[in-house]
């Protein structure tokens, strides 16, 4: 706190300026002042950027020293901040917002209640490098990846972005139709992205998704006009190359980020596919998850943010999937507004990674709305998966609907799932239900469940559950009594647990994917593969 | 095998007066018939003072049931609420919730005790569920054909490739009325009551059994649901004139579609009764109590 006082006082006469600088963002004056500040000492001019008039008065600074009270903060922002001069405007913009308010910040341990179950402090304890980007990625490798993940034939557009940014040889976009923008900062519609960028994250994202914020160097941009239907998918895969890019004892940073607009009556689907391309996916997971357990924490860490803004009637299916190898650690924000009658649709599987976790914050902003959540994590060995999920209801008769499902397979593995659905005093007339069903198959093996709801309205119809069991026993015995041996029904039963999210992802060659990653991390626990 | 009576039991409706002597006196030599090959049939279910409790609770349900299926016989068993005819179709495909706690019951000869659930299920003993579970995430076409195989495997027979199990699924599903919808469906998820007895029924075609027992297939259908499943399982016994049925009901209406052979009344734990069609007319009239009266 010392340090920070320090800092706001050394910055006082900036402030002053500050609070004459027309800005369009909603920062405290005094965040405002480190935001220059910061901008000064990168050295960043900025000058192209109209959302940021303030850095012209900038005196060219070496970028030596990022200062914050956070250790690790200031040593991963020296080292992984792109020069906000090599950024869009709108980019360069945000990153000033985040590294100001990342200036303050503390990384979360589990002191806090919100990460409580969720030790990131391995994740911590790794010098973090920028990592190399789809240039210097392996192009074999990811022609490998690209033909493994086969991309449906289907999509309206495919979209490879590599270590966070666009790998525009590889994408396909040009199926689309006219109106639609589906690609970088660079070309996307500046009014959109000017009232949309970083609006949610920077009200309701956590210090991951700052960190984000800050590390970007570039965003995809999806933008649906009004009334348009979108047949088909708009499929983005997320491939980081830190597994295969590591070298001494550092560990790459990734930061994906996705702003998805669509105007009034829009709709569409979009698939995120997070994988990793490290060599010979089909054996890495096990060899894998040896290495990483003895090399300690090296490895990547993907932080991504999706902001999605779904005007009146709009309607978003959004499937999020993570395949990323053992090693991989992942922190997603997906933050989401929703207006009047729209709908949005969530499907979450994950199954890859070490140590993931989602911070997904839906917030209505008209009334009628439905949202429905579909999470199927598979916890294995030494995995741990955290689901974090706020609703926010405002307006009447809002409809709502989360299934959580979590497997956990190993004594090492964990899940966490904090799911809060606020109905507050205007949301009259909500139907919302929340279900967390965990399967724990092997003795000591961990959930930390907690479903709820915060009902102020006083004419709702809300209803949660939750249930810690292993296979019901009275599912098992049905298919004993049809002559499926224990073993065969323990498999079925045990797949079709995460079948009922998994299904919802409808792209059959996604759903293989899916399930070739849970028969690996299942082998352990099923024996041999079904 | 195929003697006069089990010709006899082909017909599904129309006992004739002749036909119920006959049984009678099947009845009466049923004991002196045990060990030797009767004129209806071997023996496919021998059940002897079979006693069961609540494996939870230690609560005694069955204390002393004794029954004989032969090949090709069709027996009913009715009684009150809490009487103990489920936990005895229950025990008998071994469900872990109940314990045998003494007694036997053998099936084509074989301790069934000594068997587990699915070994009963592939000698060809099976049980149609009062109530069947839910089971999110498995297509029904992929249990069938599961199950099927399983059978067929433990037969020595070739399994089937989902293309073949398509073709040899259908027609049963016509049968019984069904859209073929059923098939992608997850097992019983989201089913009507009917929809779940239909598919009992369907595996029950599917697995082919040997010894059916059909625990209150009559409940919560409608009239036409009812007709429909009455009418494949007289359709499968016609087919298979050796295989056995215990059916487990409270009504009349289902044994007028599904004739039996033999009807049980059971009481606290045991069979009481039993006798032909004429005790489920005069249950009907006067309910049980006029069991009391006369036991």
């Amino acid at each position: 706190m010392a340090s920070a006082l320090a800092q706001l006082q050394g910055c006082a006469q900036l402030r002053l300026e500050a609070q004459h600088a027309p800005s369009s963002r909603c920062v405290a004056p005094a965040q405002r002042a480190v935001q220059q500040r910061r901008l000064q000492r990168r050295g960043g001019s900025g000058s192209a950027a109209p959302a940021a008039p303030r850095a012209t008065a900038v005196a060219a600074a070496p970028a030596a020293h990022v200062a914050a009270e956070d250790k690790w903060i200031e040593r991963t922002l020296e080292a992984v901040v792109p020069d906000s001069a090599s950024l869009p405007a709108p980019l360069a913009s945000l990153q000033s917002g985040c590294l100001s308010a990342l200036a303050t910040a503390r990384m979360p341990t589990t002191r806090n209640e919100e990460y409580r179950f969720t030790d990131v402090s391995p994740v911590l304890q790794a010098a973090l490098a920028p990592s190399a980007g789809p240039a210097a990625a392996p192009a074999a490798a990811l022609d490998a990846a690209l033909a493994a993940a086969g991309m449906r034939e289907a999509a309206a557009a495919t979209v490879v972005v590599v270590d966070g940014q666009i790998d525009e040889q590889r994408s396909s976009l040009g199926g689309l139709p006219q109106g639609v923008y589906v690609g970088g900062l660079a070309g996307a519609p500046q009014d959109v992205v000017s009232f949309a960028l970083g609006a949610q994250s920077r009200a309701r994202g956590g210090a991951f998704a700052l960190l984000n914020g800050a590390a970007a160097r570039d965003a995809l941009v999806v933008h649906i006009p009004a009334n348009l239907t979108l047949s088909g998918s708009i499929h983005i895969l997320y491939l980081s190359s830190g597994a295969a890019a590591e070298a001494a004892g550092q560990a790459a940073l990734a930061a994906p980020r996705l702003l998805a607009v669509l105007e009034e009556g829009a709709s569409a689907e979009i698939v995120e596919e997070f994988a990793s391309l490290a060599p010979a996916d089909g054996t890495a997971s096990t060899a894998g998850t040896a290495t990483a357990s003895k090399d300690g924490p090296a490895g990547y860490l993907t932080t991504a943010v999706a902001e999605f803004e779904l005007d009146d009637r709009a309607a978003l299916k959004h499937s999020y999937v993570t395949l990323e190898g053992a090693n991989a650690a992942h922190a997603k924000s997906t933050l989401v507004n929703q207006g009047t009658e729209s709908s949005y649709s969530l499907t979450e599987v994950r199954v890859g990674g070490r140590l993931t976790r989602h911070d997904l914050s839906i917030e209505q902003l008209g009334e009628a709305t439905q949202s429905q959540m579909r999470s199927f994590l598979l916890c294995g060995d030494g995995q741990l998966h955290d689901l974090h999920s706020k609703l926010k209801l405002d307006h009447p008769q809002g409809e709502a609907n989360q299934l959580h499902k979590c497997i956990v397979s190993s004594p090492s593995g964990r899940g966490v799932f904090d799911g809060n659905v606020k109905v507050n005093r205007l949301a009259q007339k909500t139907d919302a239900q929340q279900l967390s069903r965990n399967l724990l198959l092997v003795p000591r093996a961990t959930v930390n469940v907690k479903p709820n709801l915060q009902i102020i309205a006083d004419d709702v119809k809300c209803t949660h559950g939750c249930t810690v069991s292993d296979l019901e026993e009275e599912e098992l015995f049905y298919l004993k009594s049809r002559g499926i041996s224990a073993d065969v029904a323990r498999q079925m039963l045990v797949y079709s647990f995460g079948r009922e999210v998994v299904q919802c992802l409808r792209d059959e060659a996604l759903q293989a994917r899916v399930e070739a990653a849970m028969r690996r991390t299942l082998a352990s626990f099923t024996g041999a593969a079904q | 095998m195929l003697s006069t009576a089990s010709v006899a039991a082909r017909a599904p409706c129309g006992i004739g007066a002749s036909r119920r002597q006959q049984r009678g006196a099947a009845a009466r030599g049923r004991r002196q018939f045990c060990l030797v090959r009767a004129a209806k049939g071997d023996v496919l279910l021998e059940i002897h003072d079979l006693q069961a409790k609540v494996a939870a609770t230690g609560k005694q349900i069955l204390k002393g049931v004794t029954l004989t299926v032969r090949e090709g016989e069709v027996h009913a068993i009715m009684g009150k609420n809490g009487s103990g005819k489920s936990t005895l179709s229950k025990v008998l495909v071994g469900h872990p919730d109940y314990e045998v706690t003494g007694g036997s019951a053998a099936y084509k000869g074989v301790d069934l005790f000594e068997l587990e659930p699915e070994q009963r299920s592939h000698m060809g003993l099976f049980l149609s569920f009062q109530s069947p579970v839910e089971i999110p995430g498995v297509s029904n076409i992929d249990f069938l054909r599961i199950a099927t195989n399983a059978r067929r495997k433990a037969a020595g027979e070739k399994e089937l490739d989902p293309l073949e199990f398509y073709a040899h699924v259908m027609p049963k599903l016509e049968a019984l009325n069904m859209d073929p919808a059923f098939l992608n469906r997850n097992v019983n998820e989201g089913f009507s009551g009917g929809e779940k007895k239909r598919n009992e029924i369907l595996q029950l075609a599917c697995l082919e059994a040997d010894m059916a027992i059909l625990d209150e297939i009559d409940s919560g259908l409608d009239i036409d649901a009812l007709r429909d499943v009455s009418k494949a399982v007289n359709g499968l016994k016609s087919q298979q004139q050796d295989m056995g049925i215990l059916m487990v009901t409270h009504y009349k209406r289902l044994l007028d579609y599904i004739r039996p052979d033999y009807v049980h009344i059971m009481q606290e734990g045991r069979i009481v009764t039993t006798g032909d069609m004429g005790l489920v007319d005069k249950l009907e009239e006067s309910g049980y109590s006029v069991l009391s009266s006369s036991a």
